[in-house]
C-alpha cells in the first residue's frame, strides 16, 4: 500500500482537499479525503507543502508513433499511399521507447490518446494508453478509441500537389463522403444479413463509426472546416469530435450548441500554416465561455508531452478560467475520449494514476516531483535535474 | 517628461528596487532609483504593486522576414539559390508590418536582431533594430551586425540531400565557408594593396568579417559543429558567436576558455532533428556556471517570441539563477549583438525601453500591460 500524506489534493470532480491523504491499493485509489489512517506497513509519500493532481491526459498526441529527430524511419503516423485508410491501426505503429513517452512521464502526463496524423482524408484507427510500459498491448486502456478523419490543408496538399484527388476542401469532404455512405450500406447489409455481403477490411473499420461505436475525430483549423466537420455528423447521424480547433472561438457558439467536444491546441506554436494563421491561446477560454466543451491537446510532438503543462498556463493566462483548465486536461479529456470510468480524476476506485507538484501545475517555477501509473512510481525527480 | 513611481523595478544591470521611480524623457531615461527627484511639471504614472524590466532582446529572431500563415510567397528567409550568399541583408527582406513585430512588443521584446536562415553555408547580412515602426531605416540600430553562416544538417539538407549538389556533409559545407574566406581575403589583399580595385559586393562584406568589425555567427547544434566554427575563427582570426548552442553544455569549459558567445535556444522546442535530440533549459544554467556569456533566444517562428518570458523562467526553474536568466534576455543579449550602450538595462543616459507588468515576469499568470520603445507606449494590454 501506498500512502500520500499532507498534500493540497484536486480531484477536479469533488473539489479541493487541503492536507489530504490518499491511499493507493493494487493500482487503484483505495481512499481519498483529509484525516484519513494510514495503515501500518504503508509506504509513505509525505507531501507537505505539495500540490497533488489527477495524472494529466493529452486527448491528441502522436506519441510513440511519430518519433523526434528521426526521419521515415521513425514515423509512422500516415500512410501516405491511398487518401482513405480506415483499415490502418495506429496500436501496429507505436514504439513504447520512443522518448516522448519517457518525457510524459517527467511532465505529469499519465494517458494519451495517440492517433495517425492528418495527411490522409481518413486516417485510421486509434488508441488511448498509459504512459508508462514496454508492451503497447498491455500500455492501452480503450481500443479503439476513434476513427481519424481530415479536413484542411494536409490532405490537399499530400495528394492534390501529386495530381491526385483530393485536391480541394470540396474533394476532400466528398471522399469522406464517399467512405461514410459505403460503410453505411455496408453495415445495413451485414446486419442484415444479406447474402452478397463480402467483408471489407475498410468498411468494417469505418462501421464502426456508422454504429456510434467510435467517434470520428477529425482534424479542422479554420472555422469553415469546422463546420464541415459539424455537417458530415449530422447527415451521417454520427459522433464526432474537433481536434485542433484552431478558429473555434470564431464559431464557439455553434460549438457549443451542437455539443460537439472541441480538442484545443496545440497553441504554443508558430502560424506553421495559412489554416493556423489565426491560432491563439484565448479559443480555449472563448468556447467554454460559449458553454462548450474543451480539452487542451499537444498534438506531441508539436508541443512535447513535458510542456504540456505551460500550454495550459498559457490558457489561464488569456481567459481560460482555472478549474477549466485542469478539467480540460484530465476529466474532460477523459470523458472525450471514453476512459472516464478509469482515469481522469482523484476518485475511490479509480487508477491511481496521478501527479506530486512543488506547486501549481502550471508554472514555469514549479516541477513534477513525482508521477504515479497505476499505483506504480513511473518518474522521481532526482534533485539533481530541475 | 514622465514618472512611473512605486513600482518594483529590475534594471538588471545594477540594483532591483522595491518602490521605485523611473523617471524618462525625450525617449531616453533620466534617473532610476528609490530616491529620484520628481520635476512637478512631470507626467507621474503611479505602478503600485506593478513590475519594470527593461525591454527584452533577442538576439536571434526572423522577425518580419519569415512566412507565418500567409503562403508560400512570403519567406524570405533564405536565399537557397546558392549556398554562399554574403551580399544579401536581412533589412531588405524585413516588412515592420508583419505581425510578428506585433508579436514582440506583446511579448515585451524590444530589440531584436534578425537573421537570414541556416540554409546557405553563408547566408548574408544579419541586422539589429527596434520592434516598433513602419520604415526600416529608422528602426534600425546596426545595419550589418554580423554575416551568419551555417553548420550541422541544414545547408547539406538544402543542397546534398535535396538536389544533389554541393555541399552535401558537414566537409563540404566547412570547406565551402572555408573557401569563401579565402576569396574574401584574397580580395581584401588586392583591395588594401591596390586602390582600383573594383569593388565586390559579394567579398566586401566578407571582408568586414576578416578585419573583425562583425563576427561570423554561426548557426550550430552539434557540439561537434559548434568546435568546427571555433577551430574555422581561429583559422582566420575572425569573431565567432555561436546562434542555437545545442549541444553547447558538454563543450561549456571550452567556450568559456574561448570567450565565445553563444545565443542559446529555441529550448522550448521538440527535438526537431537529429541534431537538436539534447534540447533542454538545463544548458544555460550549465553555460552560465561555467561562464560563458549567454544570451536566450526565441529563434522567432520557431518559437513564439511573444512567449519569451516563459522561456526566461524555464530557464531559470531548470537552473540559471534569476537574475542569470532575465540577463540572458536583455543586457547580455545586447552586449552579444553590440547595442549594450543605447540598450539591455534601466540605466540613466540610455534609450527608454521597457516594460511595465501586472506581476513577476516568470509566472505564466502575468501579464505585459505596456511595452516602451524610445519612451513611447507601442503596446497597451486591452
Amino acid at each position: 500500500m501506498l500512502a500520500i500524506t499532507n498534500a493540497r489534493i484536486y480531484t477536479v470532480t469533488n473539489g479541493v482537499i487541503d492536507n489530504g491523504s490518499i491511499l493507493i491499493e493494487a493500482g487503484k485509489i483505495a481512499a481519498i479525503g483529509a484525516g484519513l489512517d494510514i495503515p501500518p506497513g504503508a509506504r509513505v509519500v509525505d507531501a507537505q507543502g505539495q500540490i497533488v493532481t489527477p495524472g494529466l491526459i493529452d486527448e491528441h498526441s502522436h506519441v510513440g508513433g511519430w518519433e523526434e529527430g528521426i526521419g521515415w524511419e521513425g514515423n509512422d503516423i500516415n500512410e501516405f499511399t491511398d487518401p482513405s485508410t480506415p483499415q490502418v491501426s495506429i496500436l501496429d505503429g507505436i514504439n513504447p521507447a520512443d522518448i516522448g513517452f519517457a518525457d510524459a512521464r517527467k511532465g505529469g502526463v499519465t494517458t494519451v490518446q495517440t492517433m495517425p496524423g492528418s495527411g490522409n482524408v481518413i486516417g485510421g484507427l486509434m488508441l488511448a494508453m498509459k504512459t508508462n510500459g514496454n508492451i503497447v498491448d498491455r500500455m492501452v486502456i480503450k481500443y479503439p478509441s476513434g476513427m481519424k478523419a481530415a479536413l484542411g490543408e494536409n490532405p490537399k496538399r499530400n495528394y492534390g500537389t501529386q495530381g491526385k484527388s483530393p485536391s480541394t476542401r470540396m474533394g476532400t469532404a466528398a471522399m469522406l463522403r464517399e467512405y461514410l455512405l459505403k460503410a453505411k450500406q455496408y453495415d445495413a447489409k451485414q446486419s442484415r444479413g444479406d447474402k452478397d455481403f463480402k467483408y471489407d477490411d475498410k468498411l468494417h473499420n469505418l462501421a464502426m463509426v456508422i454504429r456510434k461505436e467510435i467517434p470520428l475525430r477529425v482534424h479542422c483549423h479554420r472555422a469553415d472546416d469546422i463546420l464541415t466537420a459539424i455537417r458530415v455528423a449530422k447527415e451521417f447521424d454520427i459522433n464526432i469530435t474537433l481536434e485542433h480547433c484552431t478558429e473555434g472561438h470564431k464559431v464557439a457558439d455553434v460549438i457549443a450548441r451542437n455539443g460537439v467536444p472541441a480538442c484545443v491546441g496545440p497553441s504554443v506554436w508558430q502560424r506553421a500554416k495559412v489554416e493556423t494563421r489565426d491560432i491563439s491561446p484565448t479559443t480555449p477560454g472563448a468556447i467554454i465561455k460559449a458553454g462548450g466543451k474543451v480539452a487542451i491537446i499537444t498534438d506531441h510532438n508539436i508541443v512535447p508531452q513535458h510542456y504540456f503543462r505551460i500550454a495550459v498556463g498559457l490558457t489561464i493566462r488569456e481567459g481560460m478560467p482555472e478549474d477549466e483548465a485542469l478539467k480540460a486536461v484530465t476529466i474532460n479529456a477523459a470523458e472525450i475520449i471514453g476512459v472516464d470510468d478509469r482515469v481522469g480524476s482523484l476518485e475511490v476506485g479509480k487508477d491511481a494514476d496521478l501527479v506530486i507538484w512543488t506547486g501549481d501545475p502550471f508554472e514555469p517555477l514549479t516541477h513534477c516531483v513525482m508521477t504515479i501509473i497505476n499505483g506504480e512510481v513511473v518518474y522521481q525527480h532526482s534533485g539533481e535535474e530541475k | 517628461m514622465k514618472a512611473f513611481i512605486n513600482a518594483k523595478i529590475h534594471t538588471v544591470s545594477g540594483e532591483s528596487y522595491e518602490q521605485g521611480t523611473l523617471l524618462i524623457s525625450q525617449g531616453k531615461i533620466v534617473a532610476v532609483g528609490t530616491h529620484v527627484d520628481v520635476p512637478a511639471q512631470a507626467e507621474v504614472v503611479d505602478c503600485s504593486g506593478k513590475v519594470i524590466i527593461p525591454g527584452f532582446i533577442d538576439t536571434h529572431t526572423h522577425v518580419g522576414m519569415w512566412g507565418e500563415g500567409e503562403g508560400q510567397s512570403s519567406y524570405d528567409g533564405n536565399e537557397g539559390t546558392d549556398p554562399i550568399t554574403p551580399q544579401v541583408r536581412a533589412l531588405d527582406a524585413i516588412n515592420p508590418l508583419h505581425q510578428s513585430f506585433a508579436d514582440a512588443r506583446m511579448g515585451g521584446v524590444t530589440t531584436v536582431q534578425v537573421t537570414p536562415g541556416s540554409g546557405n553555408p553563408i547566408g548574408g547580412q544579419m541586422c539589429v533594430l527596434k520592434t516598433a515602426g513602419t520604415l526600416v531605416d529608422e528602426m534600425v540600430l546596426l545595419p550589418f551586425n554580423g554575416m551568419k553562416a551555417a553548420l550541422g544538417e541544414n545547408p547539406k539538407n538544402s543542397y546534398g540531400i535535396s538536389r544533389r549538389r554541393f555541399p552535401a556533409t558537414r566537409m563540404g559545407t566547412a570547406a565551402a565557408i572555408r573557401g569563401a574566406l579565402n576569396q574574401a581575403k584574397a580580395y581584401l589583399e588586392k583591395r588594401e594593396k591596390d586602390e582600383g580595385t573594383v569593388l565586390d559586393l559579394r567579398w566586401e562584406p566578407l571582408a568586414q568579417v576578416l578585419k573583425g568589425k562583425v563576427p561570423l555567427r554561426v548557426h550550430a547544434h552539434r557540439a561537434d559543429d559548434i568546435v568546427t566554427a571555433v577551430r574555422i575563427g581561429e583559422e582566420f582570426g575572425i569573431k565567432i558567436a555561436i546562434e542555437h548552442g545545442t549541444d553547447s553544455a558538454v563543450i561549456a569549459d571550452f567556450l568559456a576558455e574561448k570567450q565565445v558567445p553563444v545565443n542559446l535556444g529555441p529550448s522550448f522546442w521538440h527535438r526537431a532533428k537529429i541534431e537538436t535530440q539534447a534540447v533542454s533549459f538545463e544548458t544555460a544554467g550549465v553555460l552560465e556556471k561555467a561562464g560563458v556569456k549567454l544570451s536566450l533566444i526565441s529563434d522567432h517562428p520557431f518559437f513564439p517570441i511573444q512567449y519569451m518570458s516563459i522561456a526566461v523562467a524555464m530557464a531559470h526553474a531548470a537552473g540559471m539563477s534569476p537574475m542569470g536568466a532575465l540577463r540572458a534576455y536583455t543586457l547580455s543579449a545586447a552586449e552579444i549583438v553590440g547595442v549594450d550602450e543605447r540598450v539591455g538595462s534601466l540605466e540613466a543616459g540610455k534609450d527608454a525601453d521597457f516594460t511595465v507588468w501586472d506581476g513577476c515576469p516568470f509566472s505564466i499568470r502575468s501579464h505585459v500591460l505596456e511595452t516602451y520603445i524610445d519612451g513611447q507606449a507601442v503596446y497597451t494590454r486591452e
